[in-house]
């Protein structure tokens, strides 16, 4: 039957291609040319803009000084990527947790990952855990602060987008702190004697006092929120890469890279007192 | 046409003088009288639902509630933004006040035309352009960070304070200008009218210009009434934990966008009734000055 040997002749053709297809797209999965990418070839990554030291420096991700590009660059490597086929898109925090599709495969920007914002977005492993800082100007009421009673005392500021309002009311129980937009809106407060301390993660805190705001100085450590699990990478819900980043950054944590970064860039001075209560 | 028609009003007018009869089957004009309303009911019925299947059915949708539209959500956030809420309320009627009181002061010094006035005048018209002329956003900012920055000897320091102070020298730059329009509009006359009657200049302004120059622009005020209550939540910026502060802080402590859909309910609950009176007060306006109804 002429008829039957050309259906089966076409059947296999279609089916060799087919297979063709797919194995080639599943082959392609976790290389640089992966199809589930937001441009196949390229590692797109978020961040913030203007980005802030030590997490990146000169306000430049693509120059790798800081730790949080820095990271992104050997992350990249560790893929495959060259780092020339790294993009960055500059983004708002609003941006960063808006819905629907994000134009990058995932975001850097100090996220820390909680259960709540689990249920909106999807992260990877968390790669570092900050401590935070009390900073306050000369002559604050937390400057002699020796016990979370104290602390409660005085009036706090904060910037949104961070979790450490959550750490105020969580933590300390202080649920009436002014929340500004931008941190450079909290120092402004802070000059104009509208509020006597803030509290930011360590590493910014560090950079903060040691550039932005010379006259102001880290008056306590405190110890890390057992709700807020870390800083980790973000992802648009359920992004099928997460799986992959994810090994990749387990990878270079086990190498060392992270802790390699965090001595590099997020030193703390070892003789700050630390609340614990 | 003519002649068919006149039997009619004949016909007409034989009814009339016989006593009235009974209202005929009432259930006829219910069902006469339920079309129209049917009929809307069934159009927005179909208008809404296609709607609302347009945009269930979109990809997204189960995301975009999650993150929109969560009761639990909601609920979580409700007691903060509404404590936010609370604080909206307050500051607005406090500058509401003020404003009031400082923006008719400026109309009434921009109006008066004896010529020693004139230095108080220029004043004012300064005062209009610089305050009108800048974002209600920049004032807010300035005076909230920047007065207190410079730790003045017995000025307060909060931001509530100094921003509230912005927003009032805005506002009355505004309100002074919509005061100014409705001295304007009163007739020349009643100036002539009360000087005849041996009034000075400024009981002249008080007892027959000024009431009759705030009835002119209530409608217009109310407009005003409805867009501060709103801008308040500007204070937002310099600290002040309104209700959209609180709103945002819970979006950001979870990345949930449901907190801003209470607080944009609350502030819709204060001014569509605002809105419901600015109506009614136009309209009323519009009987007085057409004399409809006598």
């Amino acid at each position: 039957m002429p008829e039957r040997t050309a259906f089966r002749r076409a059947s296999i053709v279609l089916f060799t291609l087919l297979m063709t297809v797919l194995s080639q797209a599943f082959a392609e999965e976790r290389t640089t040319m992966d199809p589930r990418l937001v441009t196949p070839g390229k590692l797109t990554v978020g961040t913030g803009d203007p980005v802030y030291p030590p997490w990146m420096l000169n306000n430049d991700p693509a120059a790798g000084e800081g730790f949080e590009n820095g990271l992104v660059y050997e992350l990249a490597s560790e893929m495959g990527f060259d780092a020339t086929d790294v993009v960055w898109i500059g983004q708002t925090f609003d941006q960063a947790i808006a819905p629907g599709s994000k134009p990058y495969d995932f975001a850097i920007q100090q996220i820390s990952v909680t259960e709540a914002r689990k249920e909106i977005v999807s992260f990877s492993q968390v790669y570092f855990q900050p401590e935070k800082a009390v900073i306050a100007l000369p002559g604050s009421p937390v400057e002699d602060a020796t016990s979370y009673a104290d602390l409660r005392n005085a009036r706090w500021g904060a910037t949104l987008g961070t979790t450490d309002n959550d750490y105020l009311v969580n933590i300390l129980g202080i649920t009436e702190a002014s929340i500004y937009n931008e941190q450079v809106d909290v120092f402004q407060a802070m000059r104009a004697g509208q509020i006597d301390g803030t509290l930011t993660s360590l590493p910014t805190a560090l950079f903060v006092t040691a550039v932005q705001v010379p006259e102001a100085s880290i008056v306590a450590l405190l110890p890390p929120d057992e709700n807020d699990l870390g800083h980790g990478l973000l992802f648009e819900y359920n992004n099928p890469l997460v799986g992959w980043v994810d090994n990749a950054l387990t990878a270079i944590i086990d190498r060392g890279v992270v802790e390699d970064l965090k001595a590099q860039y997020l030193i703390a001075d070892p003789d700050l007192p630390i609340i614990t209560q | 046409m003519t002649n068919s028609r006149l039997p009619e009003q004949g016909s007409a007018g034989g009814a009339n003088r016989r006593p009235p009869p009974p209202p005929p089957g009432r259930s006829f004009d219910w069902r006469e009288a339920m079309a129209p309303s049917l009929i809307s009911i069934v159009s927005i019925v179909v208008v809404f639902g296609a709607l609302a299947w347009l945009i269930t059915s979109a990809e997204q949708w189960p995301r975009i509630k999650l993150q929109f539209f969560s009761v639990d959500a909601m609920v979580a956030a409700f007691p903060r933004v509404l404590q936010g809420f609370w604080i909206n309320m307050r500051i607005w009627l406090i500058v509401l006040a003020c404003i009031l009181v400082l923006g008719i002061a400026l109309a009434v010094i921009r109006s008066l035309r004896a010529p020693w006035f004139a230095p108080f005048r220029l004043m004012v018209i300064l005062y209009i352009d610089l305050f009108r002329g800048l974002p209600v956003l920049l004032l807010v900012l300035l005076f909230g960070f920047g007065i207190p920055a410079l730790n003045l000897p017995g000025m307060p320091s909060s931001s509530l304070f100094w921003g509230s102070v912005a927003m009032v020298l805005s506002y009355s730059a505004y309100v002074c200008e919509i005061y100014r329009s409705g001295i304007d509009a009163v007739h020349e006359g009643q100036w002539a009218a009360a000087k005849s009657l041996g009034l000075t200049e400024w009981q002249t302004m008080i007892y027959a210009i000024l009431p009759q120059a705030v009835r002119n622009v209530l409608p217009a005020m109310m407009n005003i009434v409805v867009a501060l209550q709103k801008d308040v939540a500007l204070l937002s910026i310099i600290g002040v934990r309104d209700a959209v502060r609180e709103a945002q802080i819970y979006t950001a402590s979870t990345f949930n966008y449901s907190s801003l859909i209470v607080a944009a309910g609350l502030f819709l609950l204060a001014t569509i009734p605002m809105a419901r009176l600015a109506d009614y007060i136009t309209h009323r306006d519009r009987v007085r000055r057409l004399q409809i109804g006598g």
